[in-house]
């Protein structure tokens, strides 16, 4: 391989649009591992459901125990559409440091993360309250599954929501805003995923 | 509180107090692990419930298990200094320019690599060593296996024993397998050769190396806790039944797994966003292609491994019921769930130590590599093909027999791509002035030993054959057969061409020549027998074996023996070039990718100044048949 060294002119600092463009790919790449896992739990759901193994997807009342019944998914999509509003607060906020409005960056922030925080009470609440344990049958081992993995997630989007209102708070992300983009694309799959969850559970 | 400070050389009273990175080590990991899994372990005995609610298989062992594995894997991960890059990115408190050189191992020499040091070259050799040491106790375990099946009846382990030493051979040896070629050379060489001056995310890289560590004590701890009688596919229900040992290797697996994710997106990242400046995809070695392909494949592959043993962990510790018919679960679903990752497994490793060869092969003959467009559409094939080939694991299980002819075909199909890397690298040999060192000895070996493993597993793949193959040591002697035989052997090979690069010397020719014929004399006797006995129905993972089989298993623990041998003479090359080798040449090879324009050692950011790349790699001139 023949090489010039032709100096570049900043060769230990890159430009933060590269680097912006480099952490964006990799969160993608890391998405791509996380997609492969919520669509899996999807497969796991749908295939119990479809197999209904022994009758036992939903139980039958037994003399030990009563039947099993589905829950209304309506919490599940409490979950999706506080996790939705959270995505669209942060979006305000993605738009304010766009247009160099640091006010609009910490409000948006700070939003979201209010509402990252209150759908993870809620998600708390709805698992605290269901009326089976995990072992009761294969639709309440598969809801506590899905409601599980987006605990997981809205834990994280409280983590990352945190960080990017402490942050914008203290003004880092005025130069430039690729963090605040790639924010933007968690909470875009968080909201998703949310999503896929509550579409899961609408079927039981 | 953790910022770096320069201090003087005498560390007197006065001294500035040492910043908290600078304290934080492997030690210091595994103080906390200690603590935490105990702190774990007393918290789930005191306050966990009495299990009431008569749960099929949850046992009160498994809960505290498990969270003592959790306690075990957050205080290693503190204690190693994992934690520190998020949490100082929560508090708006970014790492310093100093901090991040710290991290980057700066100036610490061999304490650098006991710690959470970012630099890819420390990664790349902490990998390679770490992939040794697994590969020592794999091959440990595979010879008491063979002890024990080399005379009628066997018995000299117990049952129990026994399984769990074929469980844990196989988990060790397929997780070093993984790790062999992406580990070392992925992240030693890989940046390098790209022109970069480090990976695209360093932190990553040192959490992906260190997950690989704390994945250990989990797994080795079920020696202790009743073993893993279940062998490395961990069917259900075996698993779910099986002693709290389980737990260790569900809990290692999921570690691997975000090990292996991470791993992934962080080489695949560096190598499509930090190429040099001229370095356009056709200018791009073809060793960066099998790595990508190769993590890449491994990022959508290893989640759903990693959620089959997820599941399998909540029935065990929660009563749930995945995998239990008894509450509506399947089976089925596991092995699904499993093979979806287990076949995609085989490509992730063979894939990069093909492309290994493909990357040395025009350096030994002299010659461009034969049909660079053919080694891409050949990787990509299989990467494509390997996501849809899972089911013919399945063919005897009666899982959806409607589906074992798509399969079997698609299953079929995948030799073709697999043939294109094959005519590369043959085409790349053929009338050329072959210069003879290991490496190229590797690649015909490589020849050899992956036709006989890819033609039985034709076999394999055809459900009337496989009918009567699959539960027999056949499906042993083939997989070893291109794991061990083509993927292994490419793995020796990359290890002698970069070793003078990673290491300043020569490996040692006489002792490198040895094992590798010790070695490939001792695999083709070992697993030539395995054949013979899997062919006359000698089952898999039986431990006292019919004295019917006696002749072939001799043969095979006789071939063993002399692997062992060949191991042993390799690790003993290792460390013998490593320390008292002749010191290499910047290039001793002659070679033209980029990694070999730089000295040894490495300097901390690899180029002074960025180089600009005007052609392909393999520029040897016209070839010539």
């Amino acid at each position: 391989m023949s090489v010039e060294t032709h100096s570049h002119s900043n060769p230990h600092h890159e430009h933060p649009d590269v680097v912006g463009s480099r952490n964006r790919l990799g969160v993608i790449l890391i998405l791509v591992a996380d997609i492969a896992m919520a669509l899996s739990v999807l497969f796991v759901f749908f295939y119990l459901k479809g197999q209904n193994v022994n009758d036992m997807w939903l139980p039958a009342a037994t003399p030990d125990s009563p039947a099993v019944l589905a829950l209304s998914s309506k919490g599940t999509w409490y979950v999706t559409a506080l996790a939705g509003l959270g995505a669209a607060a942060h979006f305000y906020g993605l738009k304010g440091v766009r247009a160099a409005n640091r006010t609009q960056l910490v409000l948006g922030g700070g939003v979201a993360l209010v509402f990252s925080l209150a759908a993870l009470i809620y998600q708390f609440m709805q698992i605290s309250s269901a009326p089976f344990t995990t072992t009761s049958g294969a639709y309440a081992s598969c809801y506590y599954l899905i409601a599980a993995l987006n605990t997981l997630h809205l834990v994280l989007t409280v983590f990352i929501a945190f960080g990017n209102w402490n942050r914008s708070r203290l003004g880092i992300y005025v130069a430039d805003h690729w963090h605040v983009d790639i924010v933007n694309v968690w909470w875009i799959w968080m909201t998703v995923s949310s999503l896929l969850g509550a579409f899961a559970l609408s079927f039981a | 509180m953790t910022t770096v400070t320069n201090r003087p050389a005498s560390a007197g009273p006065s001294a500035p107090k040492k910043a908290l990175i600078e304290r934080l080590s492997i030690i210091t990991g595994l103080l906390l692990g200690i603590v935490g899994a105990v702190l774990a372990w007393y918290l789930a005995r005191t306050f966990l419930p009495v299990n009431t609610d008569g749960s099929y298989i949850k046992t009160r062992m498994d809960q505290e298990v498990f969270i003592a594995m959790i306690g075990w894997f957050v205080g290693f991960m503190t204690g190693i200094g994992a934690l520190i890059g998020p949490f100082r990115w929560l508090l708006g408190k970014d790492l310093t320019h100093d901090e991040t050189l710290f991290y980057a191992g700066k100036d610490q020499g061999v304490k650098r690599y006991f710690r959470y040091t970012t630099d890819h070259k420390v990664v790349g050799i902490q990998y390679l060593v770490i992939t040794m040491v697994i590969f020592f106790v794999g091959g440990v375990l595979a010879m008491l296996i063979r002890t024990n099946l080399g005379h009628a009846g066997g018995n000299w382990l117990q049952p129990q024993t026994y399984n769990t030493v074929v469980g844990l051979h196989g988990i060790t040896m397929v997780v070093g397998a993984i790790i062999m070629i992406t580990g070392p050379f992925g992240n030693f060489i890989m940046p390098i050769m790209i022109g970069a001056r480090d990976m695209a995310f360093p932190r990553l890289n040192a959490l992906s190396f260190w997950l690989v560590v704390a994945a250990v004590p989990p797994l080795l701890s079920s020696i202790w806790l009743g073993g893993i009688p279940t062998g490395w596919s961990a069917y259900n229900p075996l698993e779910n039944q099986a002693p709290p040992g389980m737990d260790g290797f569900i809990m290692a697996i999921c570690i691997f797994a975000i090990s292996t994710m991470v791993a992934g997106a962080n080489i695949t990242a560096t190598a499509v966003k930090m190429r040099a400046k001229g370095m356009t995809w056709n200018r791009t070695p073809i060793f960066i292609y099998g790595v990508v392909a190769s993590v890449a494949l491994a990022l959508p592959v290893f989640p759903v491994f990693f959620l089959s043993q997820v599941l399998s962990g909540l029935d065990r510790a929660t009563g749930s019921t995945f995998f239990d018919v008894r509450g509506g679960g399947s089976p089925w679903l596991y092995e699904n769930l499993f093979w979806i990752m287990g076949h995609p497994e085989v490509y992730v490793i063979l894939i990069p130590a093909l492309a290994a060869l493909m990357e040395m092969a025009p350096v030994f003959t002299r010659r461009p590599l034969f049909s660079f467009n053919l080694a891409i559409m050949g990787i990509a094939g299989i990467s494509g093909l390997s996501v849809l080939v899972w089911a013919h694991h399945l063919y005897v299980s009666g899982w959806a027999p409607l589906l074992n002819g798509p399969f079997m075909l698609t299953t079929e199909l995948i030799s073709i791509p697999t043939g294109m890397l094959f005519l590369v690298l043959i085409g790349t040999l053929w009338r050329g002035r072959v210069w003879i060192t290991l490496p190229t000895a590797a690649i015909y070996a490589v020849l050899f030993n992956f036709t006989i493993g890819g033609i039985t597993g034709i076999y394999l793949s055809d459900v009337s054959a496989d009918a009567a193959l699959h539960g027999s040591i056949f499906v042993t002697a083939h997989f070893h057969y291109t794991l061990m035989g083509a993927g292994l052997t490419s793995a020796i090979g990359a290890l002698v061409y970069w070793f003078p690069k990673m290491t300043g010397r020569m490996f040692d020719k006489k002792l490198g020549w040895t094992a590798f014929w010790i070695t490939q004399v001792g695999f083709n006797i070992a697993f030539m027998g395995m054949f013979m006995v899997g062919l006359a129905g000698q089952p898999r993972r039986v431990g006292a074996i019919s004295a019917f089989y006696d002749k072939g298993n001799s043969i095979t623990t006789m071939g063993a023996y002399i692997i062992m041998t060949g191991m042993l003479v390799l690790l003993h090359g290792v460390v013998v070039s490593w320390v008292w080798g002749t010191k290499a040449t910047q290039n001793p090879w002659f070679a033209k990718s980029l990694e070999w324009s730089v000295a040894y050692p490495v300097p901390l950011e690899n180029f002074d100044v960025l180089p600009v790349v005007t052609e392909d790699a393999y520029g040897y001139g016209k070839a010539q048949s």
